[in-house]
């Protein structure tokens, strides 16, 4: 294969993967999301979710209502855009969460049957690599890219400004500020050649929640959440690659007006496939599920995720229209 | 009827008589010699000749090179480096040559097993293997009481009477074929699509554990010398590296140890080298850069991306050298270790001139075709990052081929001097220069038979066996001794055929033949003492010269019956390849223009 379709291949593949996935959805990124590629680079995420289980999905803490049922469209746009900061790989993004809920839930004390629609809050993400490749300046660069042990600095926050109805216990918006911590961390396994490729990928975090002073007219104040994302990733061929997803939720106790209730302690696992479907696109299909959630206080909530990630580089872009001339 | 038949079985028994009598004639070289040398076989030194597969002439340290070769340039250190030795342009008739001392064309390379033309099938001297009328020099040295080992390349016949084993060497692990996967047995073709090895005569159905060419190689000769190590006998090592040819497989951990040291282009890699080399006095102060080969482009026209992907081959190339190196750093700390290395000479060179032709894309590169089919499922791991794994194929291509050759013209598979002169090293006890010493006396690949069997204390047995073919090489005896700077007169000269090209080297000048585009297709003639890298053509300025030197040309052609071939690899290449032209540094200005900068005080906003 020549240079070009190499680095177009790297990419696309990269560009997607990198592109932003919804946060929300069990609080969980699939594998990949973390590579770097080259700077200068931009995606825009289309994000489908079909969610169902005891808990509201839009709102990242979890807070498990015991008895309920609640099912979730869920969808998101968004964008990324990757630059060098100090020499290092860096990402900027926007994501607008969008979409339907609607289920049986207990709040304070109330039972609740009700839905809700419209446009979440918007989160801004930042990521910057502070160990593994320096940051690809150049198509050299890119093509040397190689994660071996890569670990990053991630910081997200949201905006309260989704929207939100204080008499319902269900929301797109969570009417409060919160945000999340990590350390995405890389270890390839193996060469780094597109159809073999190998990762164990891990995103240790913390969710940092304000209060929401007027959740069904009480106080709603939540715990920091921490949260383990583990990600086996493999290529089955230069385009085509699957991960068996894995998260382990842990605190989060949310106290309203004063009544704790349960900290999570929970396991989910899933699968994603991953297809690049041309230099500009890429597609996965992923489905997750809590395990352990038999018990009343458990989080349940199981996804079907499919997302759609449109890239461009301003210099793909220029090859491009060079070989339609 | 009766005398008829007497008549027939007295021609019957004398030529069974004939036969027998020249068996044993040739057992008799062998074995007498063996009985003499048996006695005083410590004193002798045991001999190791590492031959590297299309390494180049400025691929070393100690020629010049960037590439890190400390364990070759320690061998040059100790003993004295040639810069005017000759190979052949291609692997087995240098090899041929090596092991017979008797010309191509006479010791059945007189083309390559690939390319018999229609016109040389069936004549002896070309049947594409070594043939049975040479004998070779493990036989001989065998005969003289040395144990003969090789390891490596062999490319000169795959029959059970043509393999390593029957031509001399006592033990041998060996690579029949002239290529494939140093990792496996994958070969190149759909055709051959498995490669072929031997150890000690069988024919090999896998390959041992763990084996990577260079390493297995090595281990098995260092197992080989260590087995017969309490006879007190010496020992021969023709060590046949696979490496540096392509395809560029090489374990991760050599690949990148070079990380865009080459994105700055071969011309810069060129220039570099030859100032070394000058430096050095490897080549003489005012030496010129040959040409660059008009097809390849100036680096500074490249893309990053090119730049990146061309580079990085180079550095897989670095790579093999010095991936070779460390082996045969192994091969010379073991002889330390056993208490044999100051009894041992070293001759080290490479068997031709860099490859400089993409031997994958002649072979796979037609889609749809049966090679490329075959390569679609062996050979595609193309990706950068794959390059030196199972089923990555690698060549550099000809633009640092050339940079392999420095300061020469061309590579492998050509007459001009960066097809056929090759760095060469001789270290060890038989080698009475001064250590570290440069010698330029004219050199050949063939000298190296009536050499070594006189270190080893015997001769070829032209003598007793009148039939076979004569020696064309010259011992080197005199200059290693440090008795002579050259083992040639002016008036001695070394000559080439092979693919149609032709040369004749005699003292400063050369003549040479080359089909286009490479070559004319006409004779040019060289002063390679003012002119090492065949820049000017001499040809119409010194008639006479041209006409003595072709003189010497038309008694080599008789002499050896040299059959130029009907067909080859040159049949289509003139309208294959960009039309030749001059490459003048400088020229286009366009690419070499930059930005204008006006001063500072004239720049000024447009007016309302």
């Amino acid at each position: 294969m020549k240079p070009i379709n190499w680095l177009r291949l790297v990419f696309a593949t990269m560009l997607a993967a990198s592109a932003l996935f919804p946060p929300q959805a069990l609080a969980q990124v699939p594998g990949r999301f973390y590579w770097k590629n080259l700077s200068g680079g931009n995606a825009l995420p289309l994000i489908y979710n079909s969610m169902s289980g005891n808990t509201n999905p839009f709102d990242p803490s979890h807070t498990v209502s015991p008895g309920g049922s609640v099912d979730a469209t869920l969808a998101m746009a968004g964008y990324a855009h990757t630059f060098t900061l100090a020499d290092r790989s860096a990402m900027a993004a926007v994501i607008f969460p969008m979409g339907r809920i609607s289920g049986q839930v207990t709040a304070a004390g109330n039972a609740f049957n009700q839905s809700a629609s419209g446009f979440g809050d918007p989160t801004l993400e930042f990521n910057l690599n502070v160990l593994g490749p320096p940051a690809q300046k150049n198509i050299p660069d890119a093509l040397r890219y190689e994660p071996g042990v890569s670990i990053d600095l991630l910081a997200d926050l949201a905006l309260p400004v989704g929207e939100y109805d204080s008499s319902k216990p269900l929301n797109i918006g969570q009417n409060r500020w919160y945000g999340r911590l990590g350390m995405p961390t890389i270890f390839q396994i193996g060469p780094w050649v597109p159809g073999r490729r190998t990762t164990l990928e891990f995103l240790p975090a913390v969710w940092l929640f304000g209060d929401n002073d007027d959740y069904v007219g009480q106080t709603m104040e939540t715990d920091p959440l921490f949260q383990l994302d583990a990600h086996l990733t493999r290529d089955f061929t230069s385009r085509a690659w699957g991960s068996l997803d894995a998260s382990w939720y842990s605190g989060g106790q949310a106290t309203i007006n004063g009544v704790q209730g349960e900290k999570l302690n929970n396991l989910g696992i899933g699968f994603t496939f991953g297809y690049t479907v041309n230099d500009s696109l890429n597609l996965t299909f992923g489905y997750k599920s809590t395990i352990n959630d038999t018990g009343p206080g458990d989080l349940r909530m199981d996804s079907f995720m499919v997302t759609l990630v449109y890239g461009w580089h301003p210099l793909i872009e220029g090859f491009k229209r060079l070989e339609d001339e | 009827m009766k005398t008829e038949m007497r008549h027939a079985m007295r021609v019957i028994v004398r030529k069974k008589l004939q036969s027998l009598l020249g068996m044993l004639g040739l057992v008799a070289a062998v074995i007498v010699p063996a009985m003499a040398y048996a006695e005083d076989a410590p004193r002798r030194p045991n001999i190791v000749i590492i031959l590297a597969d299309d390494m180049g002439f400025a691929d070393m340290g100690s020629f010049g090179s960037e590439i890190k070769t400390p364990n070759l340039d320690s061998l040059a250190k100790a003993g004295t480096r040639f810069t005017n030795f000759y190979t052949h342009a291609s692997c087995s008739p240098t090899r041929s040559m090596l092991l017979s001392g008797v010309d191509t064309h006479l010791n059945g390379l007189g083309n390559m097993n690939e390319w018999i033309a229609p016109n040389q099938a069936g004549v002896p001297g070309y049947e594409g293997n070594l043939n049975n009328r040479v004998v070779t020099m493990p036989q001989l040295l065998k005969g003289a009481g040395y144990h003969t080992y090789m390891v490596g390349k062999w490319h000169m016949g795959k029959a059970p009477d043509q393999i390593p084993a029957a031509r001399g060497f006592e033990r041998d692990f060996s690579l029949l074929d002239g290529g494939g996967s140093y990792w496996d047995m994958t070969n190149i073709t759909a055709a051959v699509p498995k490669s072929l090895f031997t150890e000690d005569g069988r024919y090999l159905t896998k390959l041992p554990e763990d084996y990577y060419a260079t390493k297995t190689y090595t281990d098995k000769l260092i197992g080989f010398i260590d087995a017969n190590r309490g006879d007190g006998k010496p020992f021969f090592a023709y060590v046949a590296h696979q490496a540096p040819h392509d395809p560029y497989h090489l374990p991760r951990d050599w690949r990148n140890r070079h990380p865009g040291e080459y994105d700055k282009g071969w011309d810069q890699v060129r220039q570099e080298r030859l100032k070394r080399q000058v430096e050095m006095g490897i080549m003489p102060a005012g030496t010129e850069l040959a040409e660059r080969m008009w097809f390849v482009p100036d680096p500074i026209v490249l893309a990053p991306a090119s730049r990146y992907i061309l580079g990085k081959k180079m550095e897989l190339y670095a790579g093999m050298v010095e991936n070779m190196d460390f082996h045969v750093g192994r091969l010379i700390d073991h002889l330390k270790k056993i208490g044999e290395y100051e009894n041992t000479i070293f001759i080290f060179f490479g068997d031709n001139g860099a490859e400089g032709t993409d031997l994958f894309g002649m072979i796979a590169g037609s889609p749809g075709s049966r090679d490329n089919l075959y390569a679609a499922i062996t050979w595609s791991q193309t990706h950068p990052n794959a390059w030196g794994d199972p089923g990555s194929w690698v060549g550099y291509g000809p633009m640092w081929a050339q940079v392999s050759m420095t300061p020469f013209s061309q590579f492998k598979g050509q007459l001009a001097e960066g097809g056929i002169r090759n760095a060469l090293i001789v270290s060890g006890p038989n080698v009475k220069r001064p250590a570290g010493s440069i010698n330029d006396g004219l050199m050949h690949v063939a000298d190296l038979m009536p050499t070594l069997l006189e270190v080893a204390g015997t001769s070829y047995p032209k003598a007793s066996q009148p039939d076979l073919p004569p020696l064309i090489g010259k011992s080197w005896g005199p200059v290693l001794a440090g008795k002579a700077d050259s083992v040639r007169t002016e008036q001695d000269y070394l000559a080439w055929e092979v693919f149609g090209n032709r040369a004749v080297r005699q003292g400063d000048w050369k003549l040479r033949w080359q089909l286009k585009p490479y070559g004319k297709s006409d004779w040019e003639l060289f002063n390679l003492a003012k002119d090492p890298a065949e820049r000017n053509d001499l040809a119409a300025q010194n008639p006479d010269k041209l006409k003595a030197m072709l003189v010497a040309w038309e008694s080599y052609v008789k002499a050896n019956n040299v059959i130029l071939p009907s067909r080859g690899p040159y049949d289509t290449l003139e309208k294959d390849m960009p039309q030749r032209v001059t490459v003048h540094p400088g020229f286009p200005p366009l690419i070499y223009q930059r930005q204008f900068v006006p001063p500072k005080e004239m720049l000024a906003d447009p007016k309302p």
